[in-house]
């Protein structure tokens, strides 16, 4: 049969692989086909791995097997198995190259699987190529990948998002069925905001990251991109789970949650709302979400979070100490650029001039001053006090609420150059989602809407709108179940 | 609020060489940086944390020893072998199993 991806998610086309109406080789290659014509313009994807259509044909044999040897063989295979999927190129798949958009790993390859790309396998799905992104995770635009921006599929004169801004775009492009990408601060759920499809931050510890390179290692989670709430659940009941590679991970019981009630109640933070720069188009969709919600029967009630405004201050330091901790392996001498000095300390000095991009820079030198002797007290362990007492109000909240709503960015997506020359101004960007990373808590971006097009303002097409739920830790399933309500997919 | 000399110092600590022109502009920006974190200097916070529950649960296990899945497999020493050369391809500099890298003493110290 044709194959029309525009129409696809996961469990449909798994539904044709089983039945046998096209193979997962002709549905590779459909998507290899898709993204030469479109990646040209978009730049989702910094590579096409030649070795795909090899295991889209592993995949085809394994159903093949599966169909001969009966129906429960055949129903008991993963929901991956044969499907396209893209990877942030800061997850380290085998022989192939990770450079995390940055000079410095221009040639670099994986020498092993990250434990997430393991899982992927072992699922069967096929691993297309690797996803623009933000240098070492570190903006909000990809325009800080040394290989070039990635364009929204739906305005190509605006940014994607980022940092995962190359999987978001390869998902809303039909370049892949799903993507991976990592989320320190909203790198998942801000660029699936902005492109228009779902993207989840699971709780910290549900997903390993062996394998994936460290940003802000108490920040840090890896998350599914997809077109549907559904897709993402499939794709984190793949990925998560305990690893003993990577100490952090959790497992069932590690956190003890009761089923939801069965309507969820819905928390939202009016107070936090009221901000300068929100844009007017996003509390107005925002407010429908709200209605949506209240006409499907949910109970909506008011929270206070007191010390949610201090989340972005506490988020730019933490993060960038984290940074500046996890950057000092590149030192041009065990693995990526090297460039030569005099002597071996100004290797040091050159190599990671020459490698890294203004971005890490800034944050490595910013992370070193908040954790220079005579700053630490008022810097770090300030930021690290006032990062519990936000949790705790989240604690608090989620006493009276199973959920809490908020829009995922202040804006739709931003014209490309808009931000570049001011770093606080892209920062910004972040204030809805880094909350979730600070407390560990697990949240998820779905599509609620258009910011309508308005001439006056520069806006030519409709820009997708981004809802962010936010859920109790390790509770994914009440986001599951939420966000797929609001998308009319229960 | 941050001079170029204690930039200078920072980016030595960081070993990164800067140029004058990313010494100025770098200056700025971490003066619009800095003045929106200090403002976390207003908050009224218990630096003492004895109370605190906020911090994210901590994850203990039984202090037993085990092998590791690779040492403890059949083709440890088929994949031993291939696991370090295709780490040391990755290095910039090799001679034989080692990475080449400078000489750190300067001159040699007589004990």
């Amino acid at each position: 049969m044709k194959i029309d991806i525009k129409k696809l998610d996961i469990a449909k086309a798994h539904e044709h692989l089983i039945k046998g109406d096209f193979t997962s080789v002709e549905l590779t290659q459909t998507y290899i086909d898709e993204i030469k014509r479109v990646n040209g313009d978009i730049n989702a994807y910094l590579e096409v791995f030649d070795d795909a259509i090899e295991s889209a044909g592993s995949a085809d044999k394994e159903i093949a097997e599966a169909r001969s040897a009966g129906e429960s063989t055949l129903l008991g295979l993963s929901q991956l198995i044969g499907i396209p999927c893209g990877i942030k190129d800061n997850i380290l798949v085998k022989g192939h190259i990770a450079s995390a958009s940055s000079k410095m790993l221009e040639g670099y390859h994986a020498t092993y699987d990250a434990t997430v790309i393991s899982k992927l396998k072992a699922a069967g799905a096929v691993i297309l190529g690797r996803t623009n992104m933000d240098e070492f995770a570190m903006g909000g635009s990809t325009e800080n990948s040394a290989y070039g921006v990635t364009k929204n599929p739906y305005d190509i004169s605006r940014v994607a998002g980022g940092s995962s801004g190359g999987s978001a775009a390869a998902v809303a492009m039909d370049g892949a069925l799903f993507t991976l990408g990592s989320d320190t601060g909203g790198s998942i759920r801000q660029p699936a905001s902005f492109c228009g499809v779902v993207g989840l931050k699971p709780t910290y510890g549900a997903v390993s990251r062996y394998g994936v390179m460290a940003m802000g290692s108490s920040l840090d989670q890896i998350g599914p991109i997809g077109k549907t709430v559904t897709d993402c659940e499939i794709i984190f009941n793949v990925i998560h789970g305990k690893d003993r590679k990577d100490g952090t991970t959790i497992d069932e019981k590690t956190y003890e949650n009761g089923d939801a009630s069965a309507k969820p109640i819905i928390g939202v933070p009016r107070h936090f709302l009221n901000g300068d720069g929100i844009d007017p188009a996003v509390i107005e969709n925002f407010n429908a979400s709200l209605e949506t919600f209240k006409k499907k029967g949910y109970e909506i009630r008011d929270i206070e979070l007191p010390n949610v405004s201090y989340s972005l201050m506490v988020y730019y330091i933490v993060m960038p100490a984290e940074v500046s901790a996890n950057m000092a392996r590149f030192d041009g001498m065990r693995f990526g650029l090297h460039k030569d000095g005099k002597n071996g300390i100004e290797d040091y000095f050159l190599s990671r001039r020459a490698g890294l991009g203004r971005e890490v820079i800034r944050r490595i030198l910013l992370g070193t001053y908040v954790l220079s002797s005579g700053y630490y007290d008022a810097y770090y362990n300030r930021a690290n006090a006032v990062r519990c007492m936000i949790t705790e109000d989240f604690y608090k909240a989620f006493q009276t609420v199973d959920v809490i709503v908020t829009p995922t960015t202040p804006s739709p997506a931003f014209k490309i150059g808009e931000k570049t020359s001011d770093p606080m101004a892209m920062y910004l960007e972040d204030i809805f989602t880094v909350t979730a990373n600070l407390t560990g808590m697990p949240a998820i971006s779905v599509p609620c809407g258009f910011a309508p097009k308005d001439k006056s303002l520069g806006r030519e097409v409709d820009l997708p709108l981004g809802l962010q739920i936010t859920a109790r830790h390790a509770d994914e399933k009440t986001l599951f179940k939420v966000g797929k309500d609001l998308l009319g997919e229960l | 609020m941050v001079t170029i000399k204690e930039l200078e110092h920072l980016a030595v600590l960081s070993r990164i060489q800067l140029t004058d022109e990313d010494k100025v502009s770098l200056v700025k920006e971490f003066d619009s940086i800095l003045g929106y974190i200090d403002q976390l200097k207003k908050v009224d916070v218990d630096m003492d944390g004895s109370s605190r529950v906020g911090a994210v649960k901590n994850v203990m296990r039984e202090d037993v020893a085990s092998s590791s899945e690779i040492v403890g497999s059949a083709d440890f020493a088929a994949t031993k072998g291939e696991t370090r050369e295709r780490l040391l391809d990755e290095a910039p500099d090799r001679e034989g199993d080692f990475v080449a890298v400078k000489k750190i003493i300067a001159q040699d110290i007589k004990l």
